[in-house]
């Protein structure tokens, strides 16, 4: 996977490290997490081949505020959605997230609970119809997430 | 008034009582709703960071279903919003990404055309002719000091959400759920944290109490304000704050739990529905004495 289709290279030569995006992020304060400065920091320096190798690029929130305050306009969450995505690709992928990604592609919803009809039906609601598992299954075999996460 | 209704995944499934609420609130106020056969968003907490193309060509899906009835995609979460607004972005504006998932998309009889925009419940709820109508058929006021949590994914990045609303620093802070819960009487409040994270992708991906780590210092804040409910509009972030001061509250009792809401409840009680015609009996944080503190009761 080419990560700088997703991100533009040099964009990461406009981050003079002020660290307002680290100093912003809500994962870095409750966790061991890189923080988006250090992230951009390591991608220079080590090349983004030794960052995806890295399981603390998981510890993240996805909330955008690091790219929303970074006073260069670096599009960062597009940076973080390209490193975990080749990440990902070498089998760096949180246990929880496998198994989530895993029964979208089999049920075609994100979650499932037992006694689903009494639930709806406790709200006055009709059952939930079926989901479209099999036209979804083959889009996703189309799109090759199978190279990914087996389902 | 006429939309496809996206409930997503966590509405339908873990909280349908949001989904009763809206259909009844969106029939009272002449919005009409039409149901197809939609799969997962999916989520750009997840698939989209595992899989880009796999997240782009299922939600194009989506998107395409209510091309094809002509009707604009009413969303009811943060994250299905993000995704769906973002996916019509990208398929408008690339013709490679558009011709490669055309290409895939066309064995199932469909086909991107960027016809359709996609909305969110707030923003619906939020027009003229439907606030309006919301102050004709309002029937009591909900006087509580209200905290509204937005849901990062429903507004930023901005230059996705909403390009036409940006600000001169390409910013934009979301105030509609304020403006509108201050019409049914509530009194939104501001606290620090507000426009912040509620901790739920970073739990759901990694580290359950990492993400009730965060969900704790916004509660704290908006104990700070004497906040009596919470006002979300999505369910993840109604979890992490329900579900999470459960959780919290096993841990240390220092904070006195505060119900939280989903919009559509609180515009169904200020439209004198029950509460548990809007599904509030099911709700981990229990309501009904602080709304028994303003003659809501049922």
């Amino acid at each position: 996977m080419k990560i700088w289709n997703f991100f533009p290279r040099e964009a990461l030569y406009e981050c003079y490290q002020c660290a307002r995006c680290t100093g912003s992020c809500p994962a870095l304060e409750v966790a061991p997490a890189y923080g988006p400065r250090e992230t951009i920091l390591k991608c220079l320096n080590l090349g983004h081949e030794a960052v995806v190798q890295d399981e603390k690029i998981w510890l993240c929130c996805t909330c955008n505020v690091c790219e929303d305050r970074c006073p260069q306009k670096i599009p960062i969450s597009d940076l973080l959605v390209a490193l975990r995505n080749s990440a990902a690709r070498r089998g760096n992928i949180p246990g929880k997230l496998s198994i989530a990604i895993e029964l979208l592609a089999k049920t075609g919803r994100s979650m499932i609970v037992h006694q689903l009809d009494e639930m709806r039906a406790h709200h006055g609601l009709d059952p939930l119809p079926p989901a479209p598992v099999e036209e979804i299954r083959q889009i996703l075999k189309k799109t090759k997430l199978n190279e990914v996460i087996d389902f | 008034m006429k939309y496809a209704l996206y409930l997503g995944c966590a509405i339908p499934i873990k909280y349908p009582g949001f989904e009763a609420a809206t259909r009844m609130v969106c029939k009272r106020l002449g919005i009409d709703l039409i149901d197809l056969p939609f799969g997962c968003c999916p989520p750009p907490t997840s698939m989209k960071l595992v899989h880009y193309d796999s997240w782009l060509a299922l939600a194009a899906r989506n998107i395409c279903l209510a091309e094809e009835v002509g009707a604009d995609l009413l969303t009811l979460c943060s994250g299905c919003v993000n995704t769906l607004k973002e996916a019509n972005q990208v398929l408008r504006k690339s013709d490679s990404k558009r011709r490669k998932v055309n290409r895939i998309l066309e064995e199932h009889n469909h086909n991107f055309k960027g016809t359709i925009e996609v909305t969110h419940i707030l923003d619906v709820l939020y027009q003229d002719s439907v606030v309006e109508k919301l102050l004709r058929e309002k029937v009591t006021d909900i006087p509580l000091r209200v905290g509204c949590h937005y849901g990062c994914h429903y507004f930023r990045p901005p230059q996705v959400m909403y390009p036409e609303e940006l600000s001169p620093a390409e910013s934009y802070v979301p105030v509609k759920m304020d403006h509108l819960l201050s019409l049914i009487g509530m009194e939104p409040t501001e606290y620090s944290r507000k426009f912040l994270c509620c901790g739920s992708p970073l739990g759901a991906n990694m580290d359950q109490d990492a993400g009730y780590a965060i969900t704790r210092q916004k509660l704290f804040h908006i104990h700070e304000r004497n906040i009596q409910a919470i006002s979300v509009v999505c369910p993840s972030c109604f979890e992490q704050f329900d579900m999470g001061q459960i959780a919290l509250s096993r841990k240390t009792k220092d904070l006195p739990k505060i119900p939280t809401f989903y919009l559509t409840q609180l515009i169904g009680l200020s439209l004198g529905m029950s509460s548990k015609e809007v599904g509030l009996d099911v709700h981990r944080v229990k309501s009904r004495k602080l709304l028994e503190t303003i003659n809501i009761t049922g």
